[in-house]
């Protein structure tokens, strides 16, 4: 794994020559060792196909290419750093959230109108993510921002977990999302409990999970 | 001065990775501060860990309280994930009926509260805070409301007056009170310290970082304002809150913005 949390704000990459990790522009703290850092025009990898569905799908965070070898330290905003590792499966997750992820990680846009159709469009809205959002595949390790810090809750087919849907970061896994409302007489007269939407989430997997309502 | 530090703790706090109080910590100053989550159930009745709804805390900003069926109190939105079956309601007026309502409008010691009820686990987090856990045996808690993130579905709230101290903390004049056998989960703005105030050593506070007390204590309100304030030189601690008794004192490592700090 590249990735080595200093604390619970900053991290620390391990670049060898050959492999590659891409970074969100900016994020870079200090460095050693000879390590260059190249702005990826095309926000990621794919070619320019894939840079274009980013762009149409504003999912496109300014990323570079950090080479070389040597360590990078990386921060952004003094957000907590959550480092997740994938072992083959799907991790969903906002672009802007991305710190820094291995490259071999293969990136991609997924359209929230692919889970549940126009629910899921609604859910997107909800939960800030907008119609869009970003998926890595593969093996490897990503750095992800959260305010506040992080914990993870595991879903498990008998388990469903609901979420707090400004307080969700991440998931991966085989998971199901979708939005569930508990609305009643109670919302509509001003007297809601303030947990009217929430995000079920079935399957086998983990959510992540901020330990705040607030953007980054 | 035998602050009760011994490490006979909640195993669930300890559980939970949190830094339990480390026993026989030099003494800082004339107190000891006890660490956060620290404060443990000795002497509670035996069968108190039985009792309902188990609080936790996940990290230092994340509450964790499993429920079988049990219902606890937390502030309005504060769930951030859950398992199981869950049901949220609001109290309205804060859960104390007509009475409590229509005293908590008056005051202005609004809060919104909601009942969390059912099967699973639960957690709570709010803006980041730090969490605190208070676990009170018959005892009242003062704590402001904003600071109030969930209490055991068994204690008691209700208002009371500060008098001048909540004027110079930027918080009104009344506060809320939290009794009963139980649990409560307070917040503050950074890990809080939990100093403990005996008859022999009273305790003076800063306004802005007072977060909450519990116990026997009498608190007073004292000014060093002197004529340098009025010239422009006041060392910004005009006013300070002084604690004696024998209780514990809740004090955050930030400082709201009040009257005082700016004297």
């Amino acid at each position: 794994m590249p990735f080595r949390e200093i604390n619970s704000k900053m991290i620390e990459a391990t670049v060898m020559p050959g492999q590659r990790v891409f970074s969100q522009r900016g994020a870079m703290l200090a460095y050693k060792g000879e390590v260059s850092f190249t702005p990826n025009i095309q926000g990621g990898q794919g070619g320019i196909m894939s840079m274009i569905g980013r762009r149409v799908a504003n999912e496109a965070t300014p990323l570079m290419t950090v080479e070389g070898s040597g360590t990078v330290l990386f921060g952004h905003g003094g957000h907590h750093i959550q480092v997740i590792s994938l072992a083959g499966d799907t991790l969903c997750v906002e672009a802007d959230r991305l710190l820094a992820f291995d490259g071999t990680l293969q990136q991609g846009t997924m359209f929230m109108g692919s889970q549940g159709g126009v629910m899921g469009m609604v859910r997107g809205q909800v939960t800030g993510q907008g119609l869009f959002t970003t998926t890595l595949k593969g093996h490897g390790a990503v750095a992800v921002m959260a305010h506040g810090g992080v914990i993870e809750v595991p879903i498990t087919p008998q388990r469903p977990v609901h979420v707090d849907p400004q307080a969700y970061v991440a998931h991966h896994g085989d998971v199901r999302n979708k939005l569930s409302t508990a609305l009643g007489w109670r919302d509509m007269v001003g007297r809601g409990s303030g947990e009217a939407f929430q995000l079920e989430l079935s399957g086998s997997g983990a959510v992540y999970v901020q330990a705040s309502e607030e953007k980054l | 001065m035998d602050a009760q530090t011994s490490a006979h703790c909640d195993s669930q706090a300890r559980a939970s990775g949190t830094g339990v109080g480390k026993e026989g910590s030099a003494p800082r100053g004339r107190f000891r501060a006890i660490s956060a989550f620290g404060i443990c159930c000795r002497g509670c009745p035996a069968g108190y860990l039985r009792h309902v709804a188990m609080f936790r805390l996940q990290g230092s900003k994340v509450l964790a309280i499993d429920m079988t069926g049990d219902a606890v109190k937390a502030k309005n939105g504060s769930m951030v994930a859950y398992d199981g079956q869950m049901g949220f309601k609001k109290l309205s007026g804060g859960g104390e009926g007509i009475r409590g309502m229509v005293t908590r409008r008056i005051t202005g010691e609004q809060m919104t509260l909601m009942e969390v009820k059912g099967h699973g686990t639960c957690w709570f987090a709010d803006r980041a805070s730090e969490i605190n856990l208070v676990a009170l045996q018959g005892d009242t808690l003062y704590v402001e409301s904003s600071n109030l993130l969930a209490t055991d579905g068994g204690l008691r709230t209700g208002t009371s007056f500060t008098g001048l101290r909540g004027a110079s903390q930027g918080n009104g004049l009344f506060t809320t009170t939290v009794e009963g056998h139980g649990q409560a989960a307070i917040m503050s703005d950074g890990p809080a310290v939990v100093l403990r105030v005996s008859p022999q050593f009273p305790l003076t506070v800063d306004p802005g970082a007072y977060i909450a007390h519990q116990g026997n204590v009498r608190q007073s309100f004292q000014s060093g304002v002197s004529f340098r304030t009025f010239m422009g030189e006041g060392g910004g601690e005009a006013f300070q809150i002084r604690f004696e008794g024998d209780g514990l004192v809740y004090v955050q490592p930030s400082e709201r913005n009040t009257i005082a700090g700016d004297v």
